[in-house]
């Protein structure tokens, strides 16, 4: 795994010392605990990595209370691959230190080795809101990671956007490659769970898109026409290409979410696309039919209950939409899409103070992320 | 809107103006027209490039479709009235042409000539592709009408009871929409991130940002202040009576219960619009619309996004 080798080479360096607490333990007399951490010291600044590990644990012994402690402790077990002892020495930390975005991302990271992958995707989306990917490094390995997460729970989508600042660089290798396939065609697995002999679909499927994604879209077209020649009953290959299509070029995107449909005629992803693509051009009794078969085939897929419910709304059942798309707020209350649906319903019924509550609170979503887009 | 486009034998502007002329940088532009041919032409001094006008886009501020090797080009230089003459279109300021094909035009890509003539046009797409062969030029009433070719004869007649009741039947916001289809809705502006003065000709988007706007009420609509089977009414004091169905003072007859909340003006009591729906110059100086963003304009403000 190329990932953890860079992990490994720079996690110490560059990306957890800068939030370490400041030693604020100055103390009178010199007792049996400073002889440890100092011992402690010593070994880790040369390397001693067993040696340190073991002065880390008795000084944690002797004064649990002491988050420099844990932190040196669970960061070298990290290294040393001992990732469930790893994992319970930050989680010590934390309990001291709740707000130290390294230490999520970094117990997130061993969560990820011991396999449990769900705590292990809640730690590092933490750990990145709080800080901890300021470095373009910490920030690629926290990122490939979260996009695996996503892809292996189902959020195929999101795992694809997370992947995008990759294909900026135009590098690519296997491992990332695979990756990437694994989220375009909805496979919710990790590269390593995958069996060997489906490893060249995917990484055929990854190497499009990544084509796609980093703007050569003339190699792109040619890397799908292969990969459908070769794969010919994959499904969501055609659905992929279609939604890389479908912000420049819906009607192209269209024809591939059809040929997609009549190779695996129940995917509902394919079909909530080309729902969405009607209700964009106002046919909203085809957006109303496609997302109640979405809704009938994978009630749990994102964005199912918007469409149906814009899909209600424009086809004159104002309140059962509205009612929809309210309990989706809920659940995703920074919603841009949902916002943008219930302004549109709120003001065709009449609402006018709602409308105009949520139309400012779309513009105001719009501006923070075109700012946002302009200082990148 | 029937003459959103139109074929270079029936443009008023061509039959006015003949011979047309225009100068930016090394190349030189003339638009010349000789019965019902109009011709583009560009020369850098050396080289010369002319090509026929297929179609006028814009009654107004006019662009022009021209056919070059098999594909469309959207003119360089563009007509505008309030100089009466040509100037670079509206949006290819940007470009600087380094050959005398780039200065002819911008050549268009598929999805956005099928966009040009599915908005200026009727029955220019079918089946999400672009079909010259039946297109009809300009917003004909079959494309508000959907199937309305078989009431419009009724319609000509004066027999209005056979066309689709549908449009009529429409809420604010829903015309709002329906209008937006091609003079963009609230929400493809912010998809579009359209900030700025460039924003001001999308009234669907600035009319919805007015405090006025009240998606269920028709005094808002944009049928109330425009009929879409006539030209734009260009006299302010026409616009009065509609504000005046929110804004009446208590002496006027509206009802107490349609004024609520829309209190009347303390400065005039008519040309309402020419306050308080600016004329707005879009970036380039040559094309002015009107804030539909209804509000006090205060002397100094920046424009409201
Ligand atoms: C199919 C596209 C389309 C639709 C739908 C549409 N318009 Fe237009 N409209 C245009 C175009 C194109 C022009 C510009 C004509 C030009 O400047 O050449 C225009 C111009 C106008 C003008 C200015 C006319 C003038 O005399 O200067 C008004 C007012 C107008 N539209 C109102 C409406 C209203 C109200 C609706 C909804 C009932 C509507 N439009 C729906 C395409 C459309
Ligand atoms: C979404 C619908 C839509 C599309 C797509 C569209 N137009 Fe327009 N266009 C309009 C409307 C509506 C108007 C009239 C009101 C206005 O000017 O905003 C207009 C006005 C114009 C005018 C008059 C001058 C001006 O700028 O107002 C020209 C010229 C023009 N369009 C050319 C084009 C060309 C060329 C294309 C394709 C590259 C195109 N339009 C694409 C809707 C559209
Ligand atoms: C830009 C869109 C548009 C175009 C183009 C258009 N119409 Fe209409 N038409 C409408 C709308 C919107 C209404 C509903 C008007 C209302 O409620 O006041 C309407 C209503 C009508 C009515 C019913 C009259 C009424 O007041 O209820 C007739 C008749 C009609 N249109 C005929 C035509 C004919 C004929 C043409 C072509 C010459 C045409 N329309 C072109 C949008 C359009
Ligand atoms: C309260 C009255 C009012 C309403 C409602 C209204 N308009 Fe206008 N509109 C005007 C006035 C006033 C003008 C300027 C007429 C002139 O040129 O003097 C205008 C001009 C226009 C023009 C010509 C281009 C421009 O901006 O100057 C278009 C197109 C247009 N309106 C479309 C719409 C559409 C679409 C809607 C609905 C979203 C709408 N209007 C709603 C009052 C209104
Ligand atoms: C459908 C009824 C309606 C129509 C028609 C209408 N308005 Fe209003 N307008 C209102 C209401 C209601 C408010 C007060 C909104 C508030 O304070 O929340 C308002 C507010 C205003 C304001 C104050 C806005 C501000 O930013 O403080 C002005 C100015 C105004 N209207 C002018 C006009 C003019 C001019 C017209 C005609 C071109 C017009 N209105 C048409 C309902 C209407
Ligand atoms: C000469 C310019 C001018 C004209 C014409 C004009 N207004 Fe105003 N209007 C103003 C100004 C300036 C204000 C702000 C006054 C203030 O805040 O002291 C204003 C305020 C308003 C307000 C807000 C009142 C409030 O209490 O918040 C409304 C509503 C309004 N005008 C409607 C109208 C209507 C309707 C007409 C036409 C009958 C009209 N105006 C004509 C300049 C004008």
């Amino acid at each position: 795994m190329k990932f953890r080798g860079l992990i490994l080479g720079c996690m110490l360096g560059g990306f957890l010392v800068p939030l370490l607490p400041g030693c604020a333990l100055a103390q009178a007399t010199p007792s049996a605990f400073d002889h440890v951490v100092e011992a402690a010291t010593a070994a880790r600044e040369r390397d001693d990595v067993p040696q340190a590990i073991g002065l880390y644990s008795r000084a944690v012994q002797l004064r649990p209370r002491w988050p420099d402690g844990w932190w040196f402790l669970g960061s070298l077990q990290y290294e040393t691959e001992a990732y469930p002892a790893g994992r319970d020495a930050l989680t010590h930390f934390l309990e001291l230190v709740p707000d130290a975005a390294p230490a999520w991302a970094l117990r997130g990271l061993c969560e990820f080795e011991t396999g449990e992958y769900s705590q292990s995707l809640t730690d590092i989306q933490r750990g990145l809101s709080l800080g901890a990917g300021k470095q373009a490094h910490d920030e690629t390995i926290l990122r490939y990671h979260e996009a695996l997460l996503l892809t292996r729970s189902g959020d195929f989508e999101q795992a694809l956007q997370e992947y995008a600042p990759f294909t900026r660089s135009k590098v690519s290798n296997p491992e990332l490659l695979v990756g990437i396939g694994l989220a375009g065609l909805r496979t919710p697995l990790l590269p390593r769970d995958l069996k060997e002999d489906k490893r060249d679909l995917y990484l055929a499927a990854g190497s499009a898109a990544f084509l796609f994604m980093s703007g050569d879209e003339a190699a792109a077209r040619q890397e799908f026409q292969n990969l459908f020649q070769r794969f010919p009953t994959a499904s969501d290959a055609h659905y992929l290409y279609g939604l890389l299509l479908f912000p420049t070029d819906p009607d192209q995107a269209i024809a591939e979410f059809r040929r997609e449909l009549e190779i695996a005629p129940s995917n509902a992803a394919a079909q909530l696309m080309v729902a969405w693509d009607a209700l964009m051009r106002n046919d909203f009794s085809t957006a109303l039919a496609y997302s109640e078969k979405v809704m009938a085939e994978e009630p749990t897929l994102p964005s199912a209950r918007l469409v149906l419910g814009r899909g209600l709304v424009e086809t004159g059942d104002v309140k059962g939409g509205i009612d929809l798309l309210e309990k989706e707020l809920r659940l995703e209350p920074d919603n841009f899409e949902i916002h943008l649906a219930l302004a549109r319903a709120y003001s065709k019924s009449g609402r006018k103070e709602d409308a105009r509550r949520e139309r400012l609170l779309c513009l105001q979503m719009e501006k923070s992320a075109t700012n946002h887009e302009v200082r990148r | 809107m029937g003459r959103a486009i139109e074929l270079p034998g029936e443009n008023p502007t061509f039959k006015a103006h003949p011979k047309m002329t225009f100068r930016r940088g090394a190349y030189a532009y003339l638009v010349e027209t000789v019965g019902d041919k109009t011709t583009y032409t560009v020369t850098d001094g050396t080289n010369t490039l002319s090509l026929p006008i297929r179609w006028s886009f814009g009654v107004g501020g006019q662009t022009w479709i021209l056919e070059y090797q098999g594909n469309l080009y959207d003119s360089l230089v563009s007509y505008y009235p309030a100089i009466d003459g040509l100037d670079i279109t509206m949006g290819d300021e940007r470009i600087t042409p380094h050959t005398l094909e780039e200065a002819m035009g911008r050549e268009l890509k598929q999805g956005e000539t099928k966009a040009c003539f599915g908005c200026h046009a009727t029955n220019a797409v079918i089946d999400r592709k672009l079909t010259l062969e039946s297109m009809q030029l300009g917003v004909t009433c079959e494309h508000c009408h959907v199937g309305a070719n078989a009431h419009l004869l009724d319609a000509l007649q004066g027999e209005f009871a056979s066309v689709p009741p549908k449009l009529r039947k429409l809420s604010t916001e829903d015309i709002s929409n329906f209008c937006g289809q091609c003079h963009r809705t609230w929400e493809a502006v912010l998809r579009g991130h359209f900030e700025g003065e460039i924003n001001v000709r999308f009234q669907p988007y600035r009319l919805a940002n007015s405090k006025c706007f009240d998606g269920a009420d028709p005094r808002i609509s944009c049928l109330a202040c425009h009929d879409p089977h006539q030209d734009v009414v260009r006299q302010d004091s026409s616009y009065d009576p509609k504000c005046l169905n929110c804004h009446a003072a208590s002496t006027q007859p509206a009802s107490a219960a349609a004024r609520a909340g829309a209190p009347p003006c303390p400065v005039a009591k008519a040309n309402c619009v020419s306050c308080h729906m600016p004329k707005v110059n879009l970036p380039g100086g040559h094309l002015a619309f009107t804030d539909h963003q209804i509000r006090v304009v205060k002397p100094g403000e920046p424009y409201p996004n």
